[in-house]
């Protein structure tokens, strides 16, 4: 009887495994179908609005290839209302004032995202409409799961991680064995040579001082900005020419973007990811995704949302920016190995959402008081 | 004689509103709408303190942390030296060679006229970076020139500092503007008082001084006002060559509030006050000068010639003169800019391969480019003719001395020139939205056009005011006595003397259409983005060499519509 009850068991087990498998992959493509079929569905009442308005940074990848693939696919149209975060969330404010809800879509910079969009409750929740299989399947994800940034994991999602670049050299002027930690920025022979977007306005300057001031400390930062001479300015082609023509040939801020070009035509230019003294950085740029509420179009908006999420849309997005996404099967083979993250290595988040809401505001205040005390 | 006509009229004609008074009370009530509310809006905004979204709570915080920042005042100090110091001799400058384009036989003035208009819509930004090409100490084309010449040690320019912004505003916009606004009123100055000096016994110079300048005081004065305040609000050329020198002007201060998340437009609009004040300072002096009873009639039915000067021997000196300022501070970097537009990168020769046609490829390729021009050229018509008549009867009306308001009116009208661009095109945005007029205007290519207009109106009446201030009353009144209606003498007899002024600033209106950013920003849709803001996706996106591509196309539109514009305002002033 044992033994038959053992063989049974054995049996029993072996039928049960069986039934567990068959049943439990029976229900997963039965799940899978139904998903599907919802996102089919989706995407026909989405054709069916006839457009998507989305909000963003006027950026060439997203109007010369992302807007085209996307109509591509699925034959929605997208309206691109472009320009820069605080004015198209002013307009949108009037806008809404006034009863009129223009927008679907926002891809916003952390700042806007976390300080506006969500701060002032203009989107709606978006993890309940992320549907597309590809999208809802975790094992897609470096995290296992979609990344939402908001404390409510609900309303914001963070599709990029790319380490950060911390500075730019001009290697024919300086030598990457000169800059090994941050205190050789310090050196009097780089005084006047270091540019840096205008630390005591709004951007990318003084966020980035924001995070020395907290990393390296006070009088670092008042080293660096003031007793440097480091050159200040708003716009971001002046820095990169600088770079270029090695009349500053150390540049803080300037952007990825703008100087892969200047490595295609043969300038000696190299991006210094790291330096002994502060903690290498993170940052989900270029942008991220939240769904705007009220939206005149939800279903087309629901659709461009899973789409730009997925490999094809993120994929487009990461070649032409240059940023490491989250997604697992996006090829990364066109990134300069230093954006990716490593495993094991402790970074220091620039898009966490506490330091974006709060940390950086308090760090910059405190940088802008130390450089007007200065002046 | 008033009162004996007004008791013999019969009731109902005496009842009936003059229509006049109906013009000026419309107009009053236009401008009250769409220069007051927006100001209003703004105003009210700036007191308050709660986060959009919330109840409105009211306080003088913003106005107390805008001008207790740090470096507000100091800010204010640099703005205002600036312009003060770039006004005088671009003001100089620009009555010279108005003068001796419009009322000397100095050769080659039309040709010196049209590079004025061509230089005034040449896309500064791109222009000042071509200056830096010429002039920074490390790398700069003049400096490389100067450093072979014997003596000479280390770079001689400088493009960054107090020096350097006031030369490179020289360049870019200084004397054009002021040129293309002063030519028209000095053509249509009579010789017959010049005429008259002459037989006094009076040089060139002191006709120039004693009569002509004290007789077109108006249209200076007003180009005076108008550049100071522009001055006052002046940001790009200062962003790129004052910052690396640590220099900061105050509309930096108000571009930082606006830069700023959460935005702080109370803050922005708490110091764009400052400009209101200094506006009503200077309208203060503007008007007292105007009512000292002064007259600036030149044009009267009296005879009127237009002779010109006859300069004699300076005549090629004086062209030339003219023609070496034109070369040396609009054809040098032009020319750069138009290179620019050619280059892979913008100002590097030193590449391989440099030179290519990619940006204007892309540019002509761009989908949204051909719907962008569309919208463009709607968008720069509507707002040139909607400008010209609209001002011109403004003008009509504020010269008439039969208005009672006419202060007021002219105040309102004055608004837009002293508010920031977007704090206007917010202003703006307000009032269509909260107004029925949303439906018709909002997000479309005629909402931008209003705006435009409204955008215009300093500029436009001012022009015309200086126009009218010129024509004698008797020219209307004759016409009047000879039994023509007033749309009969308005037609036949003002028009034709306007021409010129209405070409001129509805040519203007045209080019300021096509290359604002600021006041459509927050207008525009998808639908509606005129070209301008195709020109700041690309600045914004750092593509330089395609903004240059696409601002070079927009003076070439502006100049052929110039050359149209001007044979058809001559034809209509009967010159041609």
């Amino acid at each position: 009887m044992r033994i038959i009850v053992g063989r049974n068991s054995a049996w029993a087990k072996a039928v049960l495994v069986f039934v567990l498998v068959f049943v439990g992959n029976s229900e997963g493509r039965a799940q899978t179908k139904a998903s599907e079929k919802d996102w089919l569905a989706v995407v026909e009442a989405a054709k069916k609005e006839g457009k998507v308005v989305v909000a963003g940074s006027p950026d060439p990848v997203m109007r010369n290839e992302v807007i085209p693939k996307f109509t591509a696919r699925f034959g929605i149209p997208v309206e691109f209302v472009a320009g820069r975060s605080s004015q198209i969330v002013s307009r949108v404010e009037t806008e809404r004032a006034s009863g009129i809800f223009s927008i679907d879509v926002f891809l916003a910079g952390p700042d806007t995202s976390a300080n506006e969009l969500y701060n002032d409750k203009m989107i709606d929740p978006l993890k309940p409409l992320l549907i597309m299989p590809e999208v809802a399947d975790g094992s897609k994800w470096k995290n296992g799961k979609v990344w939402f940034a908001d404390p409510q994991e609900q309303f914001v999602v963070r599709a990029f991680s790319s380490v950060a670049t911390l500075l730019f050299i001009n290697t024919d002027h300086v030598k990457p064995d000169e800059l090994r930690g941050m205190k050789d920025l310090l050196n009097p022979k780089w005084r006047g040579k270091i540019s840096t977007e205008d630390p005591t306005a709004t951007g990318a300057g003084s966020n980035k001082a924001a995070r020395f001031y907290l990393q390296v400390g006070e009088e670092f930062v008042k080293n660096l900005y003031i007793d440097q001479k480091s050159v200040r300015t708003r716009e971001r082609r002046q820095m990169t020419d600088w770079l270029a023509r090695g009349t500053q040939p150390i540049c803080l801020d300037c952007r990825e973007d703008d100087v892969r070009p200047l490595v295609k035509d043969g300038f000696k230019v190299l991006e210094i990811f790291d330096m002994t003294g502060a903690a290498p950085t993170i940052n989900g740029s270029p942008w991220m995704l939240s769904l705007a509420n009220k939206a005149p179009h939800p279903k087309a908006a629901q659709v461009f949302a899973n789409w730009i999420l997925a490999k094809e849309g993120l994929e487009t997005y990461a070649r032409g920016y240059g940023s490491a996404t989250l997604r697992t099967d996006v090829d990364e083979s066109f990134l300069n190995p230093g954006n990716i993250p490593k495993k094991g290595v402790k970074y220091f988040d620039d898009t966490d959402w506490k330091w974006i809401v709060g940390g950086r505001h308090e760090n910059r205040e405190k940088v802008w008081k130390l450089l007007k005390a200065a002046k | 004689m008033d009162s004996t006509t007004a008791t013999t009229l019969p009731r109902w004609r005496r009842l009936r509103p003059r229509p006049i008074r109906v013009a000026e009370f419309s107009f009053l009530i236009f401008l009250a709408v769409a220069m007051g509310l927006p100001l209003l809006f703004l105003l009210t905004g700036s007191f308050n303190l709660s986060a959009p979204g919330k109840p409105a709570l009211y306080g003088l915080d913003n106005w107390i942390r805008a001008f207790t920042d740090g470096g507000t005042l100091s800010a204010l100090g640099m703005s205002f030296l600036l312009s003060v110091v770039r006004l005088v001799p671009a003001m100089i400058l620009s009555v010279l060679f108005a003068w001796l384009i419009a009322r000397t036989d100095m050769p080659g003035g039309k040709f010196i006229e049209a590079i004025c208009w061509i230089a005034y819509f040449v896309p500064d930004f791109p222009l000042v970076l071509a200056w830096i090409l010429l002039l920074d100490p490390n790398f700069g084309v003049l400096n490389g020139v100067a450093k072979s010449l014997p003596g000479v040690d280390g770079a001689i320019f400088n493009p960054y500092g107090f020096w350097g912004i006031v030369w490179v505003h020289t360049s870019t916009g200084g004397i054009w503007f002021k040129v293309i606004l002063l030519v028209p009123v000095f053509r249509r100055l009579g010789a017959t008082l010049e005429e008259a000096a002459r037989v006094a016994g009076a040089n060139t110079t002191t006709m120039l001084w004693r009569i002509t300048l004290p007789v077109l005081a108006p249209m200076i004065l007003a180009v005076s006002v108008l550049s100071f305040i522009r001055g006052l609000q002046s940001f790009n050329t200062e962003l790129l060559l004052g910052t690396p020198a640590g220099i900061y002007v105050y509309s930096t201060k108000i571009y930082d509030f606006l830069q700023r998340e959460p935005r702080a437009y109370g803050e922005a609009t708490a110091l764009g006050s400052v400009f209101l004040l200094v506006l009503a300072v200077l309208l203060f002096f503007y008007w007292k000068f105007l009512r000292g009873g002064k007259k600036f009639t030149v044009v009267t039915g009296q005879g009127y010639s237009t002779l010109k000067v006859k300069l004699g021997k300076w005549r090629h000196v004086a062209c030339a003169g003219c023609l070496l300022y034109v070369a040396v501070t609009m054809l040098l970097p032009l020319t750069f800019l138009v290179i620019g537009s050619f280059m892979r990168r913008y100002g590097f020769f030193n590449i391989a391969s440099p030179f290519t046609l990619n940006h204007w490829h892309n540019m002509l390729s761009d989908p949204i480019f051909l719907i962008a021009l569309k919208n463009s050229l709607i968008i720069a018509s509507a707002t040139a003719v909607g400008g010209v008549l609209l001002y011109s009867a403004l003008a009509y009306l504020l010269v008439s001395r039969r208005t009672i308001t006419a202060p007021l009116l002219e105040s309102l009208c004055w608004i837009p020139h002293v508010l920031p661009g977007i704090l206007l095109s917010l202003g703006v945005l307000w009032l269509f939205l909260a107004t029925p007029l949303r439906f018709f205007l909002y997000g479309s290519v005629w909402g931008i056009a209003v705006a435009l207009i409204l955008a215009d109106s300093p500029v436009t009446t001012q022009a015309f005011k200086a126009g009218l201030l010129q024509l004698g009353a008797d020219l209307e009144e004759s016409a009047r006595v000879s039994g023509a209606s007033w749309s009969y003498t308005y037609r036949r007899v003002l028009l034709p003397l306007l021409a010129p002024i209405a070409a001129a600033v509805g040519l203007m209106n045209f080019g300021s259409a096509l290359t604002s950013i600021s006041t459509p920003v927050l207008l525009y849709s998808h639908q509606s983005r005129p070209l301008a803001i195709l020109l700041l996706e690309y600045s914004f996106t750092g593509e330089l060499e395609r903004a240059a591509a696409l601002g070079l196309l927009i003076t070439v539109i502006i100049a052929v519509m110039m050359l149209v514009g001007r044979k058809l305002g001559l034809q209509l002033a009967g010159s041609e």
